[in-house]
């Protein structure tokens, strides 16, 4: 699957008016290559006037976007769409075409021969996890989740290095949510594509971005990966809106293998205690301990004992700062 | 009619078998050619609108004052012009058919959810490809109702043109009031009344096959 090569993007001061409004504000951040970059903020702050103007739905006032070094604003726009992945809330799935007609919009408007088609839409079902049966179906006949996969195989059909997604999964009940969020991960990581996420779902930003954007009334307020976001938030702004429980969201993103282990506790004071793997997270072993009443964890990475994780340890990781 | 006369004279049908089918050709004829023709104004009138909207009420309040004259008024006053003819004939006919063949067009290819719209355009569809491939197979439906309701008005409308000498099952039933006989009368327009039935009946086919997203589930 290696063929995929994520792009990087970068904004330059982009700036979009609307009369005297101004929507996006001398917008400037880059992102790395096949990484994802989640764009989080109050509804109304731009998040998603900046994502579509990476593929010109929207043309900026003034500023540059570059794809690997390229500028976007130079050239034909509906080439440049091509060669994006887009997927939106609603997935706009084409109601009269069936699913493998939708997933083989883009390479058939690239002028791909057929069996290339077919067989590209054959690996992407297989990649989210669908049956060979639902090609001759109309999206009608899926249920929400089953049409928001479709949407992003279709984004992918045809290899882009960089895909946009306007709330992809926001339309889905939370278990299906979160079984997309994991599929997408997987897939992303496993074809490389550079990701620009547009969210206002605080928890869905943290859990699904390299780095997060947070923009407010148009302005990037502050761009740092989550873990950065949660122990250091640039200001107030920030601080409310991932949240004053935003310690124990950062528990989420940390790992009882990487947290400060006593080696040389005693052993046998660790009976009763639960036991923890080093791949846990430090919110679900928190949650662990609490449940068993103790206060303390015994780490094993399968049957070798590597020492006693405590709740005095892991309370000092909720003291985040808080800014002045 | 004479008393005693019975309202359908069967022997009179079964030896005019060969003039009821002429009839009912012509009939289909005229109400072919004017829903045809009248389509194809039609989305030339309905595309004009979407692409520029400051024309799209004058256009329907033009086909609306087409579709208010009387039918008889408006060949009455072709006539002069026009003639006798299959042309005034067509004239009057396709003009009623306008405003309910624009308004569904352009009603169709609106109602079309914007995300589908939004997603064609960012995927890479040209604005053209978007209306062939995207809108109008998804406004098949309302523009099918809109030519349903077209072609039953027409064929009701194809019987005043026998007046004018286009022949059509008006004929029968204007031999009828002439004669004061009933029989060509009630054959006339009862054919008249099956043909639009068994054409809306078509149509509902034909539409089926070509959306057959809508027959799942």
């Amino acid at each position: 699957m290696a063929e995929t090569r994520g792009a990087t993007v970068e904004f330059r001061s982009v700036t979009k008016r609307y009369g005297d409004t101004v929507a996006v504000d001398g917008l400037s951040f880059a992102v790395p290559a096949g990484r994802i970059c989640v764009l989080v903020g109050p509804s109304g702050c731009g998040k998603t006037t900046s994502l579509r103007m990476v593929n010109r739905l929207i043309e900026p006032t003034s500023g540059e976007i570059l794809i690997d070094g390229e500028n976007v604003l130079q050239g034909d726009p509906t080439e440049l769409r091509r060669r994006i992945g887009y997927v939106i809330q609603q997935t706009g799935l084409f109601p009269h075409q069936t699913v493998a007609d939708n997933i083989a919009t883009v390479p058939r408007l690239l002028g791909w021969p057929k069996e290339r088609i077919g067989a590209r839409v054959d690996e992407l079902l297989t990649l989210i996890g669908l049956d060979v049966r639902m090609l001759r179906r109309y999206p009608a006949q899926l249920s929400g989740g089953e049409r928001q996969r479709v949407g992003v195989a279709r984004a992918m059909a045809a290899r882009p290095p960089v895909m946009l997604m306007d709330e992809p999964f926001a339309a889905v009940d939370p278990i299906v949510r979160e079984r997309l969020q994991n599929e997408f991960l997987r897939l992303q990581r496993d074809q490389g594509i550079t990701v620009i996420f547009v969210t206002h779902d605080i928890d869905e930003a943290i859990k699904l971005g390299d780095r997060v954007a947070i923009m407010r009334a148009g302005k990037l307020v502050q761009y740092a990966p989550p873990g950065e976001l949660l122990a250091h938030p640039a200001d107030d702004f920030v601080a409310r809106f991932v949240g004053s429980d935003r310690g124990l969201k950062r528990l989420s993103l940390l790992t009882v293998g990487g947290a400060d282990i006593d080696p040389n506790f005693d052993r046998s004071r660790l009976d009763g205690a639960p036991v923890l793997s080093p791949s846990m997270t430090l919110r679900d072993a928190l949650a662990a301990m609490l449940a068993s009443e103790s206060q303390t964890g015994k780490v094993m990475d399968g049957d070798r004992y590597l020492g006693a994780l405590t709740l005095a340890k892991i309370g000092a990781m909720l003291r985040v700062e808080t800014p002045a | 009619m004479t008393p005693g006369e019975p309202l359908v004279r069967w022997d009179w049908v079964a030896n005019h078998t060969g003039e009821i089918g002429l009839r009912i050709g012509e009939h289909l004829e005229l109400t072919i050619i004017a829903v045809v023709l009248g389509l194809a104004i039609a989305f030339a009138l309905a595309f004009a609108g979407l692409r520029l909207p400051h024309l799209y009420p004058p256009i329907t309040a033009f086909a609306g004052i087409l579709y208010t004259i009387p039918s008889l008024a408006l060949f009455a006053f072709l006539v002069p012009y026009t003639g006798l003819s299959l042309l005034t004939a067509e004239i009057g006919l396709v003009s009623y058919t306008l405003l309910i063949l624009v308004r569904n067009i352009v009603s169709g290819i609106r109602s079309v959810p914007s995300e589908v719209r939004d997603a064609a355009l960012g995927m890479g569809y040209t604005p053209r490809a978007i209306l062939w491939r995207i809108e109008l197979p998804l406004a098949l439906g309302v523009i099918f109702a809109g030519i349903r309701v077209a072609t039953i008005t027409t064929i009701g409308l194809v019987t005043v043109t026998a007046l004018i000498g286009q022949g059509g099952l008006g004929y029968l039933i204007l031999l009828g009031i002439q004669q004061f006989f009933s029989t060509p009368l009630i054959v006339g327009a009862t054919l008249s009344v099956a043909l639009a039935v068994a054409a809306d009946g078509a149509l509902v086919l034909v539409q089926r096959s070509l959306m057959p997203w809508t027959r799942v589930r």
